[in-house]
């Protein structure tokens, strides 16, 4: 008998693995299709509302708009990464293959989770290049790049994964994603400064996580934000720590997974 | 017809006239009940979603009175928002009814039947565009909750949104057809549809494009949709309203030979 140690790292992998496969087996859909849209909607904000000012001083609005769109794609793609091979396992039956491996719940919400916002980095990484193509980008701090890109990826990965355990049916799934997460992603300040709003409806933006994780990433490319770096990563970290907490809880009773 | 050749009665097949009517409602309320089964996922989610888009470019332009030609920008833009949505969704409904059928192995339920070519079409088409069109209503009317939307011209509207979702229910049906896995039709919608339905209009006159581009415009199907659309709500549009009835007909009639003829002759569908 094979022994594991107090980690199985080898199954983690392999679960990474096969997650990134499939991810990649499909780019033509989870990396091409994002950036394409990504891409487009770059043009309809240029045609749309290009030639006013600028939407903060300093900063062009293709320059404010890139972060904005790309953390858009990062948060879809990474929600959709980890629900979508989680829910279709389950309604396919073959959750049991990963029920039945000797991973403790913590390494099988692990794999997913890590997986799924690694494969978000990578759409977003592509989508960056090829926005980097039409815009001139400034780069004042990568770590504030990578890092909050991270975050974002992992939070909403987490939300996947808490999504694919309970929902039982396709549309459950898609009403998740277009109560829930579009709008959060959405109305996060991706498109507009959330500054230039009322002050009685900037709470809302200030309560989303999105918010934070955007206001640390365009803060990585222009130098400039609404708030310290610091605030948002206090804001983002605890929020990822309790979706991990409920996400490992949920798959650690086997909640809608085993009968 | 009496009782017993309606119910089939055991006395030998139905006699079905020149148009299958009984055969051709039941597939159009397959796929009518096909999409309100997830009505959730098929009309309240667009419905959101369009609402969203709204919000983010009415909140982009930071409240600046920004206008297209004496129109408020959000009156402009909700018109397109709509046909946009309808588009998108009288697509998904033919070419997923289609693919799925496909790669489940029971589109040979449809294809058994004593339906010809042309009911077949008209079924299913008729799906999508009742689709397309529930989905316009719902996010036009939760839209008037938040704009002053007025129409100028019923006709011209109902004529460009029964248009734009036959056009779009008809293309669904091509790439459905055409699509032999998931990722096909996937790559369709990304690469095709979406772009069009998002660069032809919606969003922005025309004007605001390079002349080179305005005139390649002209040539796209989607942009007299929009436009002619458009034109129902608001009374202005980029080009000519008499071309663009004309344009989406011609459209839409040869779109519909070519789904007929892939039925009549069974391409990828009959081995």
């Amino acid at each position: 008998m094979r022994r594991f140690g107090a980690f199985n790292w080898r199954g983690v992998w392999s679960l990474y693995r096969r997650e990134q496969l499939r991810f990649l087996r499909y780019a033509g859909e989870s990396i091409a299709g994002p950036a394409m849209s990504s891409l487009m909607f770059l043009a309809v904000f240029q045609v749309a509302l290009g030639g006013g000012v600028d939407p903060i001083p300093g900063v062009t609005l293709a320059q404010f708009m890139a972060p904005g769109i790309i953390m858009f794609s990062l948060t879809h793609s990474a929600f959709e990464g980890a629900a979508v091979p989680i829910f279709h396992d389950k309604i396919e039956g073959m959750i049991g293959d990963i029920l039945g491996a000797p991973m403790t719940a913590l390494e099988v919400i692990g794999a997913f989770t890590v997986s799924a916002a690694s494969n978000a980095l990578i759409t977003g990484s592509v989508i960056l290049a090829l926005m980097a193509l039409f815009v001139d980008l400034p780069v004042h701090n990568v770590l504030a790049i990578v890092g909050f890109a991270l975050a974002a990826a992992l939070l909403f990965a987490l939300a996947g994964v808490i999504v694919g355990i309970c929902a039982e049916r396709w549309d459950h799934f898609s009403a998740a994603e277009a109560f829930l997460v579009f709008p959060v992603a959405l109305l996060s300040g991706a498109f507009f400064p959330v500054a230039n709003l009322p002050g009685e409806v900037q709470w809302l933006f200030r309560a989303n996580p999105v918010f934070h994780a955007l206001e640390g990433f365009r803060y990585g490319f222009t130098g400039q934000s609404h708030e310290s770096p610091a605030v948002a990563a206090a804001f983002l970290l605890p929020m990822i720590a309790v979706l991990g907490a409920v996400a490992w809880r949920l798959f650690d009773r086997g909640y809608k997974l085993k009968p | 017809m009496d009782a017993h050749s309606l119910s089939g009665g055991g006395r030998g097949p139905r006699a079905i006239g020149a148009v299958n009517w009984r055969g051709l409602w039941t597939l159009y309320m397959k796929e009518v009940r096909r999409f309100l089964n997830v009505f959730t996922q098929t009309l309240l989610a667009p419905m959101v979603t369009t609402l969203l888009f709204l919000a983010i470019f009415a909140l982009a332009l930071g409240g600046a009175g920004r206008e297209v030609d004496g129109v408020p920008y959000t009156l402009f833009l909700a018109p397109g928002l709509i046909m946009m949505t309808l588009m998108q969704n009288s697509f998904a409904n033919t070419s997923s009814s289609i693919v799925i059928a496909k790669v489940q192995g029971n589109i040979v339920d449809v294809l058994m039947p004593p339906l010809s070519a042309g009911e077949l079409t008209l079924g299913i088409a008729g799906g999508g565009v009742t689709r397309g069109v529930l989905v316009g209503c719902v996010a036009g009317l939760a839209m008037s909750i938040f704009l002053p939307i007025r129409i100028h011209d019923p006709l011209t509207l109902a004529y460009h949104a029964v248009n734009g979702a036959l056009m779009l229910s008809l293309l669904g049906l091509i790439g459905g057809i055409w699509a032999e896995k998931f990722d096909h039709i996937a790559a369709v919608t990304n690469f095709v549809i979406t772009p069009f339905s998002f660069l032809s209009g919606t969003f922005y006159s025309i004007e605001r494009l390079p002349a080179d581009w305005q005139f390649i415009a002209h040539f796209n199907p989607f942009f007299y949709l929009i436009d002619g659309f458009r034109y129902g709500f608001i009374g202005r549009a980029d080009g000519s309203v008499l071309v663009g009835y004309a344009v989406v007909l011609g459209v839409n009639v040869a779109l519909w030979a070519v789904v007929h003829r892939m039925f009549a002759t069974g391409y990828r569908l009959k081995d």
